[in-house]
């Protein structure tokens, strides 16, 4: 997937607390499976599970290294990610500064 | 980070009475949000909102009124397609929680629903909105409400 919209998939991919610790720890470096599952309180199967999903809305990339994936972060896909993110807090922060603004004209012309 | 919602808080320099009304009342709410806000302030009543001027490719969306608690909580869903009843999967719920605090009000608002409807609707103003940067778009509008309501008091 190389989509540039991030859609719906990657925030309810991101939406797992489970999966969030999954790419807080693989932004430190590429892990596996195994590696990642002694770092959290779940076991081989789940963090593989969990990465399989990352990795199907292109956040991570899991390359075969001998019996294992070694998994990677997609740092671009996540950097659109945490922007729409942003994007959505900025808009919030201009209305509340503009309910800020008329509350307080409001309040000036009543005193 | 919690990326399922959206928590942000603004000191105002206002009564939460004030600050209330700016927030449900949809006279108020279209001066500092959509183009036109029309909907009763009332639990269970449903509306519109629309973002751009009429015949510029404008946008529609539903506005539900699900909690009016003045001057304490006022809490909507919206981006419901207009007409269908709003429930978790088709709209955002925002809060607005207000607090009086050092001679103002503590202002609080959540968005929530992301995760269940994607975040592409939370960017529909934006959308709307790109031809025009912010403050440039504002300002003037709020300047002149501001002495509107100056003049009528």
């Amino acid at each position: 997937m190389t989509a540039a919209v991030v859609d719906d998939d990657v925030w309810s991919a991101i939406g797992d607390p489970t999966r969030r610790r999954l790419l807080d720890l693989l932004l430190a470096g590429d892990a596996t499976a195994t590696t990642l599952s002694e770092q959290l309180p779940v076991t081989r199967q789940a963090v593989a599970k969990h990465l399989a999903v990352l990795d199907r809305v292109a956040l991570v990339h899991g390359t075969q290294v001998g019996r294992e994936k070694r998994y990677r972060i997609d740092a671009a896909q996540l950097a659109r990610a945490v922007h729409q993110l942003a994007s959505v807090q900025r808009a919030w922060d201009a209305r509340l500064q503009r309910i800020k603004a008329l509350a307080e004209s409001i309040e000036r012309a009543k005193r | 980070m919690e990326l399922g919602t959206i928590e942000r808080e603004v000191f105002v320099d206002a009564t939460p009475d004030v600050v209330f009304d700016v927030v449900s009342n949809p006279e108020h709410v279209r001066r500092w949000w959509p183009d036109e806000a029309h909907y009763d302030v009332r639990a269970g009543a449903t509306g519109t909102i629309v973002f751009g001027k009429p015949g510029t490719g404008e946008t529609t969306v539903g506005f539900t009124v699900v909690e009016v608690a003045p001057p304490h909580r006022f809490v909507f869903r919206w981006t419901q397609p207009p007409g269908e009843p709003a429930v978790e999967g088709n709209s955002l719920l925002v809060t607005f929680e207000l607090t009086a605090a050092r001679g103002g009000t503590l202002l609080r608002m959540t968005e929530t629903g992301f995760r269940e409807m994607g975040w592409e609707a939370a960017l529909l103003e934006q959308q709307y909105n790109d031809h025009v940067s912010g403050w440039n778009f504002y300002l003037p509008r709020l300047e002149a409400y501001a002495a509107q309501v100056g003049t009528l008091r």
